[in-house]
């Protein structure tokens, strides 16, 4: 096919004769042809990518390459000596283009447009076509080549690129030097509420509208590569706003991107709201924790295992006197020197976390070291904490500085309260003893008195030494019981296991006299063995026995003693009478010290058995009662510790 | 009930005992319960040593048959005066009974530590004291068979 084209060339236009016959070789053997000419028309020829076509002045085709024939989609003996206006698109025929071409090319030399271009089938593609003009050694034109190249074919690469931007799940957006978006994607569409063609051609700053513009433009000490390269990768936090002016928090990601059109940036934007929102709340969190942490009342300080403080509050800084700073890091052992770091090492028997459980919720006393060096009383409460560091250990600190004053000032207090006791009972006791010797002169010399003179002085001096002989009988018994009284703590011995019943028996033995005179009856339940002072459990029972026959009208006096156990180890001993029985308003009075209930003259008594019954409870850590009804006789009850071999 | 030392006054005891209340009182007891007692009463500890041997105004005193003696006393008190008695070969056969109101477990093994020959406790009661004046008599001066005086100095 080309053999004719060759021909028709080589006749018209001699000095290239030899260049258009390359693709036609073999049918040119004859032909003269240089080896150059040769290899540039089978170049040409080959060329898949460029249509090479040449036009004679009118725009007659003369020659048609593969390239021309693949782009254009005609076979070179369909298009041979036809003119190229077919190329065009019928508005740019209509208006006169192909023409217009020729003209330009032939008047400057070469031309060159893009623009769209017309295939065989009618279908248009955007082509980039340069003219060339050709002239004969006389300035005539002789024709022209018409080279071009099918852009759409590039911009399908580039429709790959564009699939790859779209596919990103980031919104997209390149801008230029000058801040105006060149290129975005849907999810930027999306995100910003606008349409591409809205946005394409505008400033940035109506996206975002601060701190991303401004790291376009270079200041003066740098340029807008240096600027960018320093934001590469890394993730700025800004605002965008969309159309509707409402903004929310982007993260954006810059990188540079060299075009024909000088350096752009791609920027990759992700809406944070969601994690801006978690932050927030998790900040706000935090901050609630620590302010319950500040709001503690103790100092509060977190440890970890190494023994390393964590963290603390306002408390623990004012309690030790130091700043937050100088403790976070330091060893506890720095403020608690003894008792505290220890408990967080495992010795080998037990893991940390046994070792801690057993101080879980205990108040351990410890003492605090001030920065000053001052130490204090401090209680402190551990627990532990599960955390990604591993276990920490959260310590509740009180200063109990107060708390141990009180408590010493307490003892104290105890202490001299019990030393003023001992030294009243030692008191009462000698007052007692000593006062029994001047006593004793006047008891017996008034009886001498009384004895060898009565009736030998007057009526008068009779009845005078009759009060005074009784007036000194009745001290002396209250001294006696006094003594007696003091002598329950100062004389007491210690308890042992003591039987009741042989106790009963005892003091059953020293009241015979009484019990023969008043012919009472007393009877018994089996008794316990108890915890007690042998001498004052008789005196016990002898004192509420004696009471229970002496307080009577009854034909027959009637005691019973009893004891039954209650739940606690204990023995409630009751000694039950039908005697006067006692109203209750003096239930609590009848303990007391010299408290009688009845004139002298119905029954003797100094009113300090009762007495001597409570302290003697007392001292064994009981406690004494009485239930009683006038004239239905009453029950006193006591409790004493069972012994532990009954 | 002259028996025993042949002198004037059947028996000699000597009472050591600072008050003058008691020593009446015993005193009046002793001669209640046997006239022909005769009681020396010295108050202090110091003067019942040279009473018991016979120095300064002592010089004339009479060996006792029967010393009743109280432990609070001036100067030299009870115990000591008891000690002073056991130590001396002249005087520790003389029958030493303490008289005294202490009822301490402390001062009652004391005495008997120190030889004493009994330990009695005055009774408060102006009869009860009697009835243990009465029962001494009966005991040390009647029943009980003394060492003759002078005899038995070794």
């Amino acid at each position: 096919m080309m053999s004719k084209v060759a021909l028709a060339l080589r006749s018209s236009f001699p000095p290239f004769a030899g260049a258009l016959s390359g693709a036609s070789k073999n049918h040119l053997r004859n032909e003269p042809l240089h080896d150059c000419e040769e290899n540039c028309l089978m170049l040409v020829d080959a060329l898949q990518e460029y249509a090479v076509v040449m036009l004679d002045p009118e725009g007659m085709v003369l020659s048609w390459n593969a390239g021309a024939e693949r782009t254009k989609g005609y076979q070179s003996e369909e298009i041979l000596n036809h003119n190229f206006s077919c190329f065009f698109t019928p508005e740019d025929i209509v208006e006169g283009r192909p023409t217009e071409v020729l003209r330009l090319t032939a008047a400057i030399g070469r031309l060159e447009e893009e623009g769209m271009r017309m295939r065989k089938d009618g279908s248009l593609y955007l082509a980039k076509v340069t003219t060339t003009r050709l002239r004969e050694r006389d300035g005539q034109v002789r024709g022209f080549w018409e080279v071009s190249r099918d852009l759409s074919e590039s911009k399908e690469s580039e429709a790959k690129y564009r699939g790859l931007l779209e596919a990103a799940p980031d919104a997209m957006v390149v801008v230029n030097e000058k801040g105006k978006i060149v290129l975005l994607n849907v999810q930027a569409e999306k995100e910003f509420g606008y349409r591409r063609n809205e946005l394409v051609g505008q400033k940035v700053t109506n996206i975002i509208p601060e701190g991303f513009a401004e790291r376009l433009v270079a200041d003066g000490t740098r340029t807008a590569a240096q600027a960018l390269a320093q934001q590469i990768g890394t993730g700025i936090e800004l605002y965008g706003r969309r159309k509707n002016g409402s903004e929310f928090p982007i993260e954006i990601m810059l990188s540079p991107l060299e075009s024909a059109e000088g350096i752009l940036v791609t920027a990759a934007i992700r809406d944070i709201s969601v994690r801006k929102a978690a932050e927030t709340h998790l900040a706000q969190m935090e901050g609630r924790y620590r302010g319950l942490l500040e709001a503690a009342p103790d100092a509060m300080v977190v440890v970890n295992q190494r023994g390393e403080i964590v963290l603390l509050n306002l408390q623990a800084e004012k309690q030790f006197g130091y700043h937050r700073n100088e403790l976070v890091g330091q060893k506890v052992k720095n403020v608690i020197p003894e008792g505290f770091a220890e408990r967080l090492v495992a010795d080998a028997l037990r893991s940390t976390e046994d070792a801690l459980a057993q101080q879980i919720g205990t108040g351990m006393e410890l003492t605090g070291r001030r920065r000053d060096e001052t130490e204090f009383p401090i209680e402190i409460m551990l627990s532990p904490l599960e955390s990604a560091e591993g276990i920490l250990v959260t310590a509740a600190i009180r200063d109990i500085s107060v708390r141990k004053a009180a408590e010493a000032n307490l003892l104290h207090k105890v202490e001299e309260l019990n030393r003023s006791n001992d030294e009243l009972e030692q008191f009462a006791y000698i007052a007692s003893h000593d006062l029994q010797e001047p006593l004793r002169m006047v008891a017996s010399y008034t009886q001498l008195l009384s004895r060898r003179y009565k009736g030998k002085l007057d009526a008068d001096a009779d009845e005078f030494i009759g009060f005074a002989v009784d007036g000194a009988s009745r001290m002396q018994r209250l001294i006696r019981d006094l003594l007696e009284y003091s002598r329950v703590r100062t004389k007491g011995m210690d308890l042992s296991a003591t039987s009741g019943e042989e106790a009963l028996h005892r003091a059953l033995s020293n009241l015979s006299g009484a019990i023969g005179d008043s012919g009472a009856r007393v009877t018994h339940d089996p008794l316990p063995n108890v915890m007690a002072d042998e001498i004052q459990l008789v005196q016990l029972f002898q004192n509420l026995i004696g009471n229970a026959i002496k307080y009577q009208n009854a034909e027959v006096p009637r005691v019973h003693i009893s004891a039954t156990r209650n739940g606690g180890g204990k023995f409630i001993f009751s000694v039950k009478d039908n005697g006067l029985g006692i109203d209750s308003q003096y239930f609590e009075k009848i303990f007391g010290m010299f408290q009688r209930l009845h004139k002298r003259e119905e029954f003797t008594g100094t009113g300090i058995g009762l007495a001597i019954c409570k302290k003697i409870v007392e001292r064994h850590g009981g406690s004494i009662s009485v239930e009683s009804e006038l004239g239905r006789g009453s029950t006193f009850r006591f409790a004493l510790a069972a012994s532990e071999h009954p | 009930m002259k028996t025993v030392n042949g002198k004037g006054a059947a028996f000699q005891v000597l009472l050591v005992d600072d008050s003058p209340g008691d020593a009446r009182l015993t005193r009046e007891a002793f001669l209640a319960a046997n006239p022909a007692i005769e009681v020396h009463v010295t108050t202090d500890g110091l003067d019942a040593m040279s009473f018991l041997r016979h120095e300064g105004a002592h010089a004339n005193s009479p060996p006792p048959d029967l010393i009743l003696l109280d432990l609070n006393l001036p100067r030299m008190n009870g115990r000591e005066v008891l000690a002073s008695i056991k130590e001396d070969p002249a005087l520790k056969k003389i029958p030493t009974v303490i008289l005294t109101t202490s009822e301490s477990e402390v001062d009652i093994l004391k005495c008997y530590q120190l030889c004493a020959n009994s330990y009695l406790s005055k009774p408060v009661q102006l009869e009860a004291f009697e009835k243990l004046v009465t029962s001494i008599n009966d005991f040390w001066l009647v029943k009980a068979k003394l060492p003759q005086q002078g005899g038995s100095d070794e």
